[in-house]
C-alpha cells in the first residue's frame, strides 16, 4: 500500500466528495464573487459526486483577484508563467493553505524519493527566488521541491548559462550517492540538456533522479514527446530515472506524477475528470478531453475544482501495473487559441511606429 | 512588402504608375463590367456565404439603383473621384477590402489597398487576381499590397493619396493618425463599434413555429456569419416586455441544425466571460449553455461592451417601452436589428438619443448587409468632390 495512492477509487471518491462540498460552502461564505457565480449560474452547493462539484475555468485567476481570507491574513501570492504581455495568475495563499500544499508535496513526492533528503541540484537559476512575497510558477515550484533535497546547488547562472565548473565538483563530491535533480522541462532541454551536447561537455549525473514539470509545450514545436526526452537525457546525461509531473500554479501540493510505468496518477488529495471540450460532459476511460482537476487543499482561494486549458486522456482506474491505486492519465497538450473573426484588428497586436 | 496586384512591379514604380494614371468618371463602363464579372464569380462561392453576399450586393441591380441615386443628386453638377483613395482593411473580416474599393472605384479613384499581412492569398482575392487583367483601366489603378507594421509603407502612402480609409479597431486608427496625411487629403475611419438586436415580446410570441424559424434563421446569420465578431452583429438583446424563453430553446435547436462549428477554446471563454460577468452587480443571472451563453442583465453599463467575447454570448436586457432605451446608447452603438416594431417607433427612438450611438436600424437578418451609407457617411460622397463651374 502506498499511501498516498492506496485508495481504490470509489473509496477515495467518497471520501473526497464531502471535503469538496465543504471547500465549495466554505468559498460560497468567504468569496463574494465565488458566491455570485454560483448562485447567478444556478450551480450546485451540495454535490453528490465528484463531477457535479462545480468548477471554474482555470484563466479567471487571471481576470479576476478571488480569495477567501482577508488581505490581511495573505502571505504569498502566486503567479503563473506567462510571456510577456499576457495576463498571470495570481493565487492567494494564507498560512494554512500554504502549509497544507507543503505537506501534500511531500507526501505526493516520498514514494518516488523517499525519506531521507538527496542531494539536490535545481536546474534553474537562483534568482527565481528573489522576491519572498511573490512567486512566479517556477519559483513556487523550486521553493515546494526544495524540502527534498540539501546542499542546494543552481546549475545555471543569472545569465541562463550552465555553471559547468560548480556542476562538475557537485557531482564529484556527491559521486555514488543518489541525488536529486529538479526542473522545468524545456528549461532542463534548453539550457542543460542541449548546451551539454552542443560543447561537448562531459557531465554525467548517473544515479540521480531527475523530476521535471511545467509543460510540453514548447517542446512540441522541436517535435520533441516525453520517449525522445527520457531517451536523450539518458543516453547524454546518464540520468536513468525520471519521472514527469502534471501541476499548476492554480493548485501547488496536489500534484500528479508519474510512476515507474509513465503514467500521471491522482493522489488521494485530488483527481482529474476528463469532459467533452464543447459541451464540458464527463468523458469515459480512454476519450481525450478537457481535464478538470479537483483538489481538497485550496482554502484561501476558490481553486478546489478547475476547468483547465489541456488535453488529457484517463488511461484506467485502479489498474495501473505500478500498483498505485485510483486515476492515471496523459496530458497531450493545449486546446489550440482562439481565433474570432472580426472587423476590428487591423494590425495584430497593434500598430507599431 | 509583397504586392499582389500589379504583378512583377516594385512597390515604387507601382506608386508612380498608378497616380500618373488619368481618373476614371463615376460609373465608367468598365468599371460596372468589372463589378459584373466579380459578382458572378462570387456569387457562386457557396462555401464562403459572406463572399456570396458581396456578390449580390455587386449585382447589377444593385449598382445600377446606386447609380440613378448619385446620378439623382449630382445633377447638373461636375463631380469627380477625389484621387488616389488608400484603404487599410481589417485583419479579419475579409469581404470588407472588397466593399470599401468598389465603393472608391465606382467613385472614379485610383485605389491603394493594404490588406492584413495575415491574409493569405484566399479564394477571394485569387478571384479578384484572375479578372484584373480582362479590365485594363481597373487594372492599371489598383495596388493590393501587404506589408508589416515595421515598414513604412504607410507614412509614404498617406502622404500620396487623396483620402486614407481605416477600417478596424481604435488602437489602429489611433496609431495610425499619428501619420500625417497630405494636406489636401480627408480621411474616413471606421472604429471598433458595439450593436443590438431588439425584440418585441408579444409579437414574438405571436408567431408560429414556421414564422419563428424563418426569423431565427435570420438572426443566426446575423450573430453566425463572422461568429459574432462583426462590429453589426448583435451582441445585446433587448426585449420590449418579458423575455421569452421559446425563443431561445429554439434557437439552440436551429443552431444544431445549422451544424454551427464551436471550437474548445471559444466554448471555454464563453464560460469563463460568464462566470466573470456573474461577479458583477448589473448580472442577474448567467446561463453558459452549450451552443451560446446569456447574461441577464438589469442594467447596461458603457464598460460591459468590452467584456463581450463573441463566439455566441448574448447581453439579455428587458425595457418596457423601446423609448427607455434612449439611456443605454451610448456613441460605440451602431447597429440596431430589430423584430415587430413599426417606423414611427424606430424614429422616435433615434429622436430620443442624446448620443451619438446609433447609425442604422435594420430588420433582423440585414445586420451584417453593407451599405452605401456607413456609420453614418455615404461613401459615394466623401470618395467624390464636386467641381463648381460657374
Amino acid at each position: 500500500m502506498t499511501v498516498p495512492y492506496h485508495l481504490v477509487q470509489a473509496e477515495k471518491e467518497s471520501e473526497l466528495v464531502v471535503k469538496l462540498n465543504e471547500l465549495t460552502r466554505w468559498h460560497f461564505e468567504n468569496c463574494h464573487e465565488y458566491k455570485s457565480m454560483l448562485e447567478k449560474s444556478n450551480a450546485l452547493l451540495e454535490a453528490s459526486c465528484l463531477e457535479e462539484v462545480p468548477f471554474l475555468p482555470v484563466q479567471l485567476f487571471k481576470q479576476m483577484n478571488l480569495k477567501s481570507v482577508s488581505q490581511e491574513n495573505v502571505v504569498k501570492v502566486l503567479t503563473s508563467s506567462g510571456t510577456t504581455g499576457q495576463q498571470v495568475s495570481k493565487i492567494y495563499l494564507d498560512k494554512e493553505t500554504s502549509i497544507v500544499q507543503t505537506k501534500a508535496l511531500v507526501e505526493v513526492m516520498k514514494p518516488i524519493l523517499g525519506n531521507k533528503r538527496l542531494p539536490m541540484i535545481l536546474l534553474d537559476t537562483k534568482s527565481v527566488l528573489k522576491d519572498r512575497k511573490s512567486f512566479s510558477a517556477r519559483g513556487a515550484g523550486i521553493l515546494g521541491f526544495s524540502n527534498f533535497g540539501r546542499k542546494h546547488f543552481y546549475a545555471l547562472n543569472d545569465d541562463m548559462t550552465l555553471d559547468v565548473e560548480g556542476l562538475q565538483a557537485y557531482l564529484k563530491e556527491y559521486e555514488g550517492q543518489r541525488i536529486l535533480l529538479f526542473g522545468f522541462t524545456f528549461m532542463i532541454w534548453q539550457y542543460v540538456y542541449k548546451e551539454i551536447r552542443d560543447k561537448g561537455l562531459n557531465i554525467n549525473f548517473n544515479n540521480s533522479v531527475l523530476i521535471h514539470g511545467g509543460g510540453w509545450k514548447k517542446l512540441k514545436d522541436e517535435a520533441v514527446d516525453a520517449l525522445t526526452f527520457n531517451h536523450l537525457l539518458s543516453e547524454q546525461l546518464g540520468i536513468q530515472e525520471v519521472h514527469n509531473y502534471y501541476g499548476m500554479v492554480e493548485q501547488v501540493g496536489s500534484i500528479f506524477v508519474e510512476c515507474t510505468e509513465g503514467h500521471l496518477h491522482a493522489p488521494s488529495y485530488a483527481d482529474v475528470i476528463i469532459r467533452n471540450p464543447i459541451t464540458f460532459d464527463v468523458l469515459p476511460v480512454g476519450e481525450q478531453g478537457l481535464i478538470q482537476v479537483v483538489s481538497e487543499l485550496p482554502k484561501s482561494y476558490p481553486g478546489h475544482s478547475l476547468l483547465t486549458e489541456d488535453l488529457g486522456t484517463i488511461l484506467g482506474i485502479d489498474d495501473c501495473p505500478c500498483g498505485w491505486k485510483g486515476k492515471y492519465f496523459s496530458v497531450v497538450g493545449r486546446i489550440p487559441r482562439a481565433e474570432l473573426r472580426g472587423c476590428s484588428d487591423t494590425f495584430q497586436g497593434g500598430v507599431r511606429l | 512588402m509583397k504586392i499582389f496586384w500589379p504583378k512583377n512591379v516594385n512597390f515604387d514604380n507601382a506608386l508612380c504608375n498608378l497616380n500618373s494614371q488619368k481618373l476614371s468618371k463615376p460609373f465608367a463602363e468598365e468599371i460596372i463590367a468589372f463589378t459584373q464579372s466579380l459578382s458572378r464569380r462570387f456569387v457562386r462561392m457557396r462555401s464562403m456565404p459572406e463572399v456570396v453576399a458581396l456578390g449580390y450586393w455587386l449585382r447589377k441591380s444593385n449598382i445600377k439603383q446606386m447609380q440613378a441615386e448619385f446620378e439623382k443628386a449630382t445633377e447638373g453638377k461636375v463631380v469627380r473621384g477625389r484621387g488616389t483613395a488608400f484603404h487599410i482593411a481589417p485583419s479579419n473580416v475579409d469581404t470588407i477590402f472588397v466593399y470599401s474599393w468598389m465603393l472608391s472605384l465606382l467613385a472614379g479613384n485610383r485605389n491603394i489597398i493594404r490588406i492584413s499581412s495575415k491574409t493569405e492569398i484566399n479564394e477571394l482575392l485569387q478571384v479578384i487576381l484572375e479578372e484584373l487583367p480582362h479590365f485594363k483601366s481597373v487594372a492599371e489603378q489598383i495596388i493590393i499590397c501587404t506589408y508589416g507594421h515595421d515598414e513604412n509603407a504607410t507614412e509614404v502612402l498617406s502622404l500620396a493619396c487623396h483620402t486614407r480609409v481605416i477600417w478596424g479597431g481604435d488602437e489602429t486608427i489611433k496609431a495610425i493618425r499619428n501619420i500625417p496625411l497630405a494636406p489636401i487629403a480627408n480621411e474616413l475611419a471606421f472604429p471598433d463599434r458595439f450593436s443590438l438586436a431588439i425584440l418585441n415580446s408579444e409579437k414574438v410570441k405571436q408567431l408560429n413555429n414556421e414564422a419563428l424559424d424563418a426569423l431565427l434563421e435570420q438572426f443566426y446569420n446575423d450573430v453566425f456569419w463572422f461568429d459574432q465578431m462583426a462590429c453589426s452583429s448583435p451582441r445585446l438583446v433587448v426585449w420590449r416586455g418579458e423575455k421569452i424563453e421559446s425563443f431561445w430553446t429554439a434557437f439552440e435547436r436551429k443552431i444544431q441544425i445549422k451544424q454551427h462549428e464551436l471550437l474548445a477554446a471559444t466554448q471555454v471563454l464563453k464560460y469563463s466571460t460568464s462566470l466573470q460577468l456573474a461577479a458583477e452587480s448589473y448580472v442577474e443571472k448567467v446561463a453558459p449553455i452549450t451552443y451560446f451563453s446569456r447574461i441577464k442583465l438589469n442594467d447596461v453599463p458603457a464598460n460591459v461592451r468590452e467584456q463581450h467575447c463573441g463566439g455566441g454570448l448574448f447581453f439579455e436586457y428587458e425595457v418596457e417601452n423601446l423609448i427607455d432605451l434612449e439611456q443605454t446608447i451610448i456613441d460605440k452603438d451602431q447597429t440596431i436589428a430589430y423584430f415587430g416594431f413599426e417606423k414611427p417607433e424606430l424614429v422616435e427612438l433615434v429622436d430620443s438619443i442624446s448620443t451619438r450611438g446609433i447609425d442604422r436600424i435594420v430588420p433582423i437578418g440585414q445586420a451584417l448587409n453593407f451599405d452605401g451609407v456607413w456609420d453614418g457617411q455615404s461613401f459615394l460622397t466623401s470618395f467624390t468632390r464636386e467641381v463648381i463651374i460657374l
